[in-house]
Order: C-alpha cells, then structure tokens, then sequence
C-alpha cells in the first residue's frame, strides 16, 4: 500500500465531506481477494477506509452514471469525488463533450500514477504502452509524478491482426466470439456505454434477438466498438472483466489508431467529441 | 466400488464419445469449460473448476421451444422437444447438486418444465471428485462435498494408480455395464486412497442462516454497501449452476415459399441485470444495483428455499472468483449471520 497517497486520499476526503462540498467520495477500499475494490465514502468517519495500492486497477469513472439523478424527487443530482489514475481521467473528458456530466458537481481526485497490476501480479497490460503519470483533468492532485521514459504507443498488440488475411481474421474473432456468454460485463463496466437502451439489448430485437449464439454475439461486440470509436479511452476495463477472456482491446484499439491517424484524435487527451459524433445541420455533414 | 487405471477409463471415454453425446472438461483457448467432445484424449482428467457450471446441457442459454410457419392466413407449428442421449463424464459434485436444486423448481413443481424433463432423463452425470477445495468454494457448508456421490450416477475419485468407480444409481450401473470399468472388483482400495486433502479437512464453514432473518434484514445499509458497487451485468447469474431464470422471445427465422418461419426461443436472463423487472409501460420495480443484487442473494438463501426446498447455492465458489468488482458471497453470508 502507498501509505502516504493513501494518508492524502482520507484527508482529502474527509475534508470534501465535512465541508459539504461533495455528498459521496468514490475511491477504493482494501479487499482481502483481490488487494482493492471500488468503495462509497457518504460519512467523513468512513474516511478511512478509502487506500491506494498497486490494485487500484478499476476504472471508477463509470459510476458517476449511477449518481446522475437525485436521490429524492425534487433535489438537486449529488455532487461526487472521484478517484482517477490518468487513463481515467481521459473518461471524465469524454463524460464531460457528451454533457454527460456537470464539470461543478465532480470532484476530481488525481493521482500521480505508477502503474497498476492485474490479479495475478503482473503489470496490467494498459500500463505497459502508458507514460502518463498525470490526469488529464483534476482538481487536487496527490503523489509525486515520477519521472518516467516516455513509451512511444506503437501498436504492436495490433501486428498479430493485421498479418492476418481477412478470412484468417474473420475466423480469429468467430473463435474468441465463441467462448461470450453474453454477460455484457464489458459494456456495464465502459464509462462510454451508457445508453438507456442499448440498442443490443432492445425488447423488439430490431437489431439482434436475444440469443446467445455466434451471429449476436458477434453482431454486439463488432458494434459496440465501432460505437466507441473515437471514444474509447483504452482503459481496458472491457478487457479485465471479461470472465471469458476475449481480447477485446485488439478491437477497441485498432479503431483507436485509424482515429488518431485519420482524424488526429485520441479520446479525452482533451475535452473534445469524439470527431466521429456531429451534428447533421442545414449544411449536411461536417465530414 | 471398482478400481479402473487411466488407459481403461480413456477407452471407456472414447467408446463413450461414439455412442453417445459426451460432454467432458475441455481446454477451449486456455479456458477449461464442459464442452462436447469427440473422443478421450480430449477431456482432462485433472483440472480445477470449470469456469462455467454444466448448467447449458440441461437448460441450454438459447433453446428452440417451438416453430411456426404462417402462409397467409394458415398457422402451423410443431413443439421441439429435445431427444438427445447425452453423457456429462468429470462433472463436479457441486455442479450435479446444482441440478437438483433447479429440479425442485422444474421436476417437483406441477407441471413440470417439459424441456428440461427431456435433457435431466437423457443425460447421464459422471461426476469426479475434486481432490481439494478451489479458491473461493465452500461446498462443505452448504450441504455438499468434494467427493459428495450423492446427485451423480458414477463417481469416479483418483486413487494411486487409476480410479476408484462408483456406480451411484440404476443408471449409472447400467453405463458402466459390459465395460472395463464394471470388472475388477476387491482391489485394495483402502490402501489405494490416501488421506483428504488439507484443503477439504479444513474447510472454514461458513454458516447459513435461516430465511427468517434474512427477511429482517431486507432494509439493512449492508445491501447498499455490497451492491453499490455491482456493474449490473450478468457474469454471477450466468456461471452459476443455479440461477434458472429465462426470457422468451419469438424471432422470423426466415421467409421460405411465402411462408414465414418463426421460432419461439427461450434464453437465460439475469436478475442482476437492467431490465430484469422492467414492465409494460417503462415501470422497474428494482431500479438501483443494490436492490438487484439484494435480490440475487435473497433468492439463493431465502425466497427459493421458503419456496421450493433447497438453498439456491451450492458452494461452487464461481461468482466470488468471476466478480470483476470483488463481490463475495461468502462475505454477504458472514455479514447477514452477524448482523445483530
């Protein structure tokens, strides 16, 4: 555990409480299994469950979707502190373009990141091709921003897709699509899918049935990277929770890199819509 | 009890996988799952638990109830009722225990589920006894055993050298008939076996409490503390040998000489999920993840036992380990037997 980013963290918590200025603290807490765990903070006596450690692995910008609506009719949407790593905080960005979430009512706790492990121990995988060590947007920021090598992203995760011919990749991901079991863990977990309907999930089928077979299961993860294009923040969270392991960041990144490359654009390094999103106006496309 | 050695039981295997549907432990992509196989080298013989229960074979996640044909004002339709023979062979206690508590609900209610009638009498279960406790599993508290024989047909445990057989029922008996795996009987087994694992011997019990409580806890803070962080989606549901709740949805299959196909599926559901209780005209009676998940735990310890008899858990540990965000239900079971 990192005793003084954890120290920081309760203090700062404490205080946002007591203060009144944020209703609930979303930060992490021990766990005997899996070393930290998402945790609620509402009282400032709770403060000190709140750490940090080498297992704050979980993207918690994705909760704020669940404190959008007031918690009594007539009230105003509670005010949330969040912890963020910097590929977090790319996800507030891309929160913030697509209004939806109010700048005033979130608090940023940032934290001076050196990289996190998965379950087994090793490095998690986003942190291998990552030099940030910054948020991108936050309002207190705690640890030392070590001093790192720049990692240039060269996409070589991606060479093992592309020396495949597009038979051999059709058959590569119908394999992997297989094992789904349709638990749509890797969509709960997105802070970009956040639609009140997904359309994968419809109750007249428009687009896919309910079935837990090959052409739905490929039909919902092919489309729900292509509605992230531009707005994936590769924080890899679809990736970790998937109970089936399917490597779903070969997807979400090689649409990551046609962005950049075409549009120069990588999702929340700045408070932009993704340019895959516009408005169709009396001009007709932007594109 | 019969003493076979690996090279028997392989035979057997393959000769099974001939025969009939064989469904065995399999490594799919580095993932050990129950899946068909088509002959012997192909299942494993020692391995952990696999990541999903056997639950599919029984009551498939997509199964075809009926079909339709409507050309123009005629409506036809044909019932699809499932007649395959299907053996499940290295199938943990925990998970043929898991098919009796969805047997209270589908067999013991009137009337019963006639699709799952059709897979529980065709299929012969194969059980192999795990030889430790996995992370996570607690089958010793919840009425169950590593080596429990008791919902299997044949059990089948390693021993030095081979494997001890045993034909648990009538059924069991009459697959094992003719077969190697019938013959050589009064083998020292007793000197064959050693002791229990550590990990069995010591299991930590964890105590179930009584559906009455439960219900006094149904306002507790607890269930806001464990649900607050829930994502909503359905990986406990799904890997759980239990959880039996479905959808059913009609779908057009195809148009065919003017004729329009319909099948009418039923597919797995998740309390867990969003749109569990949502109704006709948008109402969601359980709209927060803490109330969902509530719920999933109070029909495994409380509603299904009041219900229909048995605990809705058998101690497989699956969801614990699959939870992305390090939801335990052996820590909601501490909390409620604690909770003053």
């Amino acid at each position: 555990m990192n005793e003084s980013i954890t120290t920081e963290i309760r203090q700062k918590a404490k205080e946002l409480l007591e203060s009144g200025q944020v209703d609930c603290v979303i930060g992490y807490e021990a766990s005997a299994r899996n070393g930290a765990r998402p945790a609620f903070i509402y009282d400032p006596a709770d403060a000190d469950r709140l750490i940090w450690n080498e297992y704050c692995i979980h993207n918690l910008v994705t909760y704020l979707h669940d404190k959008k609506k007031p918690r009594k009719r007539g009230e105003e949407p509670p005010r949330i502190a969040v912890v963020v790593k910097p590929c977090d905080s790319r996800a507030i960005n891309v929160l913030l373009a697509e209004q939806q979430i109010e700048r005033e009512r979130i608090f940023v706790i940032g934290i001076a990141c050196e990289g996190v492990q998965d379950e087994a121990g090793e490095p998690a995988v986003r942190c291998n091709r990552c030099a940030d060590r910054v948020p991108v947007v936050y309002d207190v920021l705690l640890g030392e921003p070590p001093e790192v090598t720049p990692v240039e992203d060269d996409y070589a995760d991606l060479a093992q897709i592309e020396e495949m011919s597009p038979n051999e990749r059709l058959a590569f991901w119908l394999r992997e699509f297989d094992r789904c079991i349709r638990c749509y863990a890797c969509r709960q977990v997105c802070p970009g899918c956040y639609c009140t309907t997904c359309m994968f999930e419809r109750d007249d089928g428009l687009w896919v049935d309910i079935g837990i077979e090959l052409p739905q299961k490929n039909m919902f993860h092919l489309g729900r990277a292509l509605h992230l294009a531009g707005r994936c923040v590769e924080c890899n969270e679809c990736e970790r929770v998937c109970p089936m392991g399917l490597p779903l960041s070969l997807l979400n990144r090689m649409l990551v890199r046609d962005v950049d490359a075409l549009f120069d654009h990588r999702a929340g390094r700045e408070e932009a819509l993704s340019p895959l999103l516009f408005e169709l106006g009396e001009e007709g496309s932007p594109l | 009890m019969r003493f076979t050695t690996t090279k028997e039981l392989q035979a057997w295997l393959d000769r099974l996988a001939q025969e009939t549907d064989l469904i065995a432990p399999r490594d799919v992509d580095g993932h050990v799952l129950y899946r068909p196989v088509a002959s012997g080298d192909e299942v494993l013989l020692e391995y952990e638990r696999p990541e999903l229960s056997a639950k599919t074979y029984l009551l498939p996640d997509t199964e075809v109830l009926l079909r339709f044909e409507r050309r123009g004002n005629d409506v036809t339709q044909e019932e699809v009722l499932p007649d395959r023979q299907q053996v499940i062979f290295g199938l943990r206690p925990c998970d043929a225990h898991g098919f009796v508590a969805i047997d209270a609900l589908f067999l013991e209610q009137d009337p019963a589920d006639a699709y799952y009638r059709h897979h529980r009498e065709r299929t012969t279960l194969v059980g192999l006894a795990c030889p430790r406790m996995w992370e996570g599993c607690f089958c010793t508290s919840v009425g169950g055993a590593p080596d429990d024989p008791t919902h299997l047909d044949v059990l089948l445990r390693e021993v030095d050298g081979g494997y001890a057989v045993e034909a648990v029922t009538e059924k069991g008996e009459a697959l094992l008939e003719g077969t190697a795996l019938s013959g050589v009987e009064g083998l020292a087994l007793e000197e064959r076996e050693g002791e229990p694992a550590p990990s069995v011997a010591d299991a930590e019990q964890v105590v179930v409490t009584e559906p009455a409580k439960w219900r006094a806890l149904f306002e507790d803070q607890m269930w806001m503390r464990h649900g607050e962080r829930c994502l909503s989606c359905r990986i406990c549901t799904y890997v759980c040998p239990t959880c039996r709740c479905f959808d059913v949805t009609d779908r057009v299959v195809g148009v065919k000489d003017g004729a329009t196909r319909i099948e009418r599926i039923r597919v797995w559901d998740a309390c867990t999920s969003t749109n569990y209780r949502r109704a006709a005209g948008g109402h969601n009676s359980r709209p927060t993840k803490p109330g969902r998940l509530r719920n999933r735990f109070y029909c495994k310890f409380c509603y299904y036992p009041e219900d229909f008899g048995p605990l809705g858990c058998v101690g497989c540990g699956r969801c614990t380990v699959s939870c992305p965000v390090d939801i335990d239900i052996t820590e909601v079971m501490r909390d409620v037997a604690e909770a003053g």
